[in-house]
């Protein structure tokens, strides 16, 4: 336990979440690791967690009925990856994909969202966390939208 | 009277389902009736962002407007619907610009000064986060819906 409470404060998306809440969070967590190639988790599919990844590279893909699957993005160590265990109907809307083995902690989405549901301050300080990397996401896409409307 | 009827139409709206009475109250002192007429620019994006709407009658488009090309339309929105979320994070500057199809009947709320009590009241911190979130988190769906379609 000690060691995964290292990396959750070590780690920037819980940068200055308070000493109580990290506990509370490392009740949520454990450590997952992927071969390269891997679909962590796919399109449609129940969408109960989300990982920090710690070590890899993953793509986030949406599936196209014409090309197949176009990766939207690629994700790092340091980086969030999923959301949708946020809100309902709590299923991916993305698939996500390793590129090279990847190490990460997997932290249980319904077993946080039912603790920040019964402490608002923990809530308060994930979704805040949570809208804005949703937020950068919005971003990064509309970026990539312009640039491939500008272009035709 | 109109007081009386924004708390009504605010406590009525699925979007604020569930908060606390307090809370509504805050929203509805911020809160006030506004009208546009077809083709006006209810927002547009890169102006500093400080308002939320939620429309009453008539459809909104959310568009894309960037230098060099045709404003493009993300998607229309419409009765019941809430526009506008970026007064919630830095450089809140609209993200996108939003035209009024028709005529509009909307209820304007101060979403930044709302907020501004976030960090100090995390239950209502919590309640607006977990709600535009996930409106964030439908344009990000809406932007890759998008780019698979135009993608070559």
């Amino acid at each position: 336990m000690e060691t995964l409470h290292h990396i959750l404060t070590a780690h920037p998306f819980f940068h200055d979440l308070p000493a109580r809440h990290i506990e509370t969070v490392v009740g949520c967590v454990s450590n997952v690791r992927f071969k390269a190639g891997k679909v962590i988790f796919d399109e449609g599919e129940e969408a109960n967690h989300f990982y920090l990844i710690r070590e890899g590279k993953v793509a986030l893909r949406i599936h196209s009925e014409r090309r197949g699957p176009l990766t939207i993005l690629t994700l790092h160590a340091g980086d969030i990856l999923g959301w949708s265990w946020l809100f309902p109907p709590y299923r991916w809307k993305f698939s996500a994909q390793t590129i090279e083995e990847t190490r990460a902690l997997a932290a249980d989405g319904t077993c946080l969202r039912e603790k920040a549901e019964r402490d608002h301050d923990l809530g308060y300080e994930l979704l805040e966390r949570f809208a804005h990397i949703v937020e950068e996401r919005l971003e990064a896409t509309r970026l990539q939208l312009l640039n491939v409307y500008q272009d035709q | 009277m109109e007081t009386l009827s924004l708390e009504k139409i605010l406590d009525e709206h699925p979007m604020f389902r569930g908060m606390k009475e307090q809370h509504l109250r805050t929203l509805v002192e911020s809160a006030t009736v506004v009208r546009f007429e077809p083709g006006d620019v209810i927002f547009e994006e890169g102006e500093p962002a400080r308002r939320f709407y939620l429309i009453r009658t008539g459809r909104v488009a959310l568009q894309l407007v960037s230098y060099r090309i045709e404003p493009y339309t993300l998607m229309t929105l419409e009765e019941g619907d809430i526009i506008g979320w970026s007064w919630l994070f830095p450089p809140y500057r609209w993200k996108f610009t939003a035209r009024a199809l028709g005529v509009i009947r909307a209820i304007s709320i101060d979403g930044k000064s709302v907020c501004a009590r976030c960090d100090q009241d995390h239950d209502l911190g919590y309640e607006l986060m977990k709600r535009f979130a996930q409106i964030i988190e439908n344009r990000v769906e809406a932007l890759s819906v998008h780019l698979v379609a135009i993608e070559k």
